[in-house]
């Protein structure tokens, strides 16, 4: 047995991470709800169509708030250095699992970084559809015509995102939702997966 | 025998004003008369209400130096491809009636507001009290029972006639004609070909500019609303379930990431 010793995400991290995932879910979901009359059903999973459309607006503001937590966070250490470009370019091998010329990756590596920018961008603009939408008796009508078609739009994008993400955290890459969920990662972990920020962390 | 598809004919060059049409609206329906909007018209008022479902709209004309008013009745259009439906996700919250009738169900409907955007007419008003939407029924109740719809019943000029949709296109073409002899060279038919045709049809002295009239040059479903509710949907569905299969597939051939060095500590 090896002991989880470096911590990879912080109390603080962890909280902001579930609470935008959670929010998200509830966003999804009852989001899925009004996306086509076949799957009307599932709004009486979250209490009927009128519950629905009060509570999923807010749902969807809570998420786009932890995101921007997370966003002011991660911000900085999500931009992309030559490396990560080197490891984008080449990211068919990590998909297959090769290693050879693939370069060592910092806190988070390239894929990463990009679920990061698609996450962020697609919240933005949600939140802005989405607030379109809200309220149909205030916004102009030109506003409404572009909204009803970019939620949807950023809703998918940001769902199939997170179908990958959910892919990779479960598994694809065992260990990194122990990560998220008590924070600490084995060394042996943090090298294979993430070389360089191991040996920032562990000074080796 | 499919039913005939019923329809509402209003002749606006008959139209005198008079109102009884918007009171017998409200009567019928049973809707309280709020005082609006006092803007110096003789307009009752600015727009359409949630309790408010049928206006005479006083556009004013200026015509070789002479004022007039063109009248034209502004109410649900009950189109045959109603942009409304297009646009709703709760399912029994707008139906179409095999007579034409374009009804809301407010028992079935979640205040989503979709509906206002997917009209080209600008028709359905949203409830801040019930957040429910409301519109003209074409007296869906009344037609049922065989009686024609309140505004058509009160009508003291011939501008409004009710019957089968068929039968109104060929008075449509008798109105035009006479128009026609009477001078008005521009006089035509609006009936919304865009959106399938609409079953409720106008005669206008200036067919060529219905917007004079306050009606929408060439009602269509916005693009935006047919690309969403169509196209789009398909699309994303197609690729939710590429990505369900691609993770699937992915893991079958190349399975999780293996971490070495698993058994060092740190
Ligand atoms: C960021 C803040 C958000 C706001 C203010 C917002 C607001 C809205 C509003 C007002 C509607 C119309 C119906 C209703 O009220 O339930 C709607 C629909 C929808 N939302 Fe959101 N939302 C937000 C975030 C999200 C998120 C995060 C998702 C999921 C990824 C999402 C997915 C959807 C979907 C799929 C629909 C139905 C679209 C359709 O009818 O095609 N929304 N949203
Ligand atoms: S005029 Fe508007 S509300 Fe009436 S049937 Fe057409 S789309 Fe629906
Ligand atoms: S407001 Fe009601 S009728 Fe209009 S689209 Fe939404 S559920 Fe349908």
């Amino acid at each position: 047995m090896t002991t989880k010793s470096l911590e990879r995400f912080s109390f603080a991290e962890r909280v902001s991470h579930w609470t935008s995932a959670l929010c998200f879910l509830y966003a999804a979901f009852t989001g899925l709800a009004l996306w086509s009359p076949r799957l009307f059903w599932l709004s009486g999973v979250f209490g009927g169509g009128e519950t629905v459309r009060a509570w999923h607006p807010w749902g969807g503001l809570f998420f786009a708030l932890a995101l921007g937590v997370m966003f002011r966070r991660w911000v900085g250490q999500m931009q992309l250095d030559e490396d990560d470009e080197i490891w984008l370019a080449k990211s068919h091998l990590y998909a297959q699992h090769i290693e050879a010329g693939m370069p060592e990756t910092g806190r988070f590596n390239g894929g990463q970084k990009m679920m990061f920018w698609l996450q962020s961008a697609s919240a933005f603009f949600l939140l802005l559809s989405g607030l379109v939408i809200w309220f149909p008796e205030v916004a102009p009508r030109s506003a409404r015509l572009i909204a009803i078609l970019l939620h949807p739009i950023c809703a998918a994008v940001s769902m199939g995102g997170i179908m990958v993400h959910f892919y990779m955290s479960t598994l694809a890459v065992p260990g990194s939702m122990g990560a998220m969920i008590g924070g600490k990662v084995t060394a042996g972990w943090a090298k294979s997966h993430h070389g360089k920020w191991f040996r920032e962390v562990s000074g080796r | 025998m499919p039913a005939t598809t019923v329809a509402k004919l209003v002749d606006t060059s008959l139209c005198i004003g008079c109102k009884a049409c918007e009171v017998a609206c409200q009567e019928w329906n049973d809707q309280e008369f709020t005082l609006g909007v006092f803007n110096n018209t003789y307009q009752t008022q600015p727009d359409l209400t949630p309790s408010f479902w049928n206006l005479i709209k006083f556009n004013e004309h200026v015509d070789d130096g002479v004022n007039s008013w063109l009248m034209a009745k502004y109410q649900c259009m009950h189109c045959a491809d109603p942009g409304c439906l297009k646009a709703c996700p709760a399912p029994g919250a707008i139906v179409q009636l095999p007579n034409g009738i374009v009804d809301f169900k407010q028992d079935n409907c979640i205040g989503c507001g979709y509906c206002i955007t997917g009209c080209p007419f600008d028709v359905p008003r949203l409830s801040p009290t019930s957040k429910k939407v409301y519109k003209c029924s074409l007296c869906s109740d009344r037609v049922g029972a065989g009686m024609t719809p309140a505004c058509i019943r009160t009508c003291p000029t011939n501008c409004l006639t009710f019957g089968s949709r068929t039968d109104l296109v060929q008075l449509a073409q008798i109105r035009t004609a006479e128009l026609k002899e009477d001078g008005f060279k521009d006089a035509g038919v609006y009936d919304g070909p865009g959106v399938g045709g609409t079953n409720v049809m106008y005669v206008l002295k200036h067919a060529s500019e219905p917007e004079k009239y306050g009606l929408p040059k060439d009602p269509r479903i916005p693009w935006t609303v047919s690309l969403w509710k169509g196209p789009l949907k398909w699309v994303a569905n197609a690729a939710f379930l590429g990505t369900a299969v691609g993770a699937m597939l992915h893991y079958l051939k190349f399975g999780p990431k293996e971490t070495h060095d698993d058994d060092e500590v740190a």
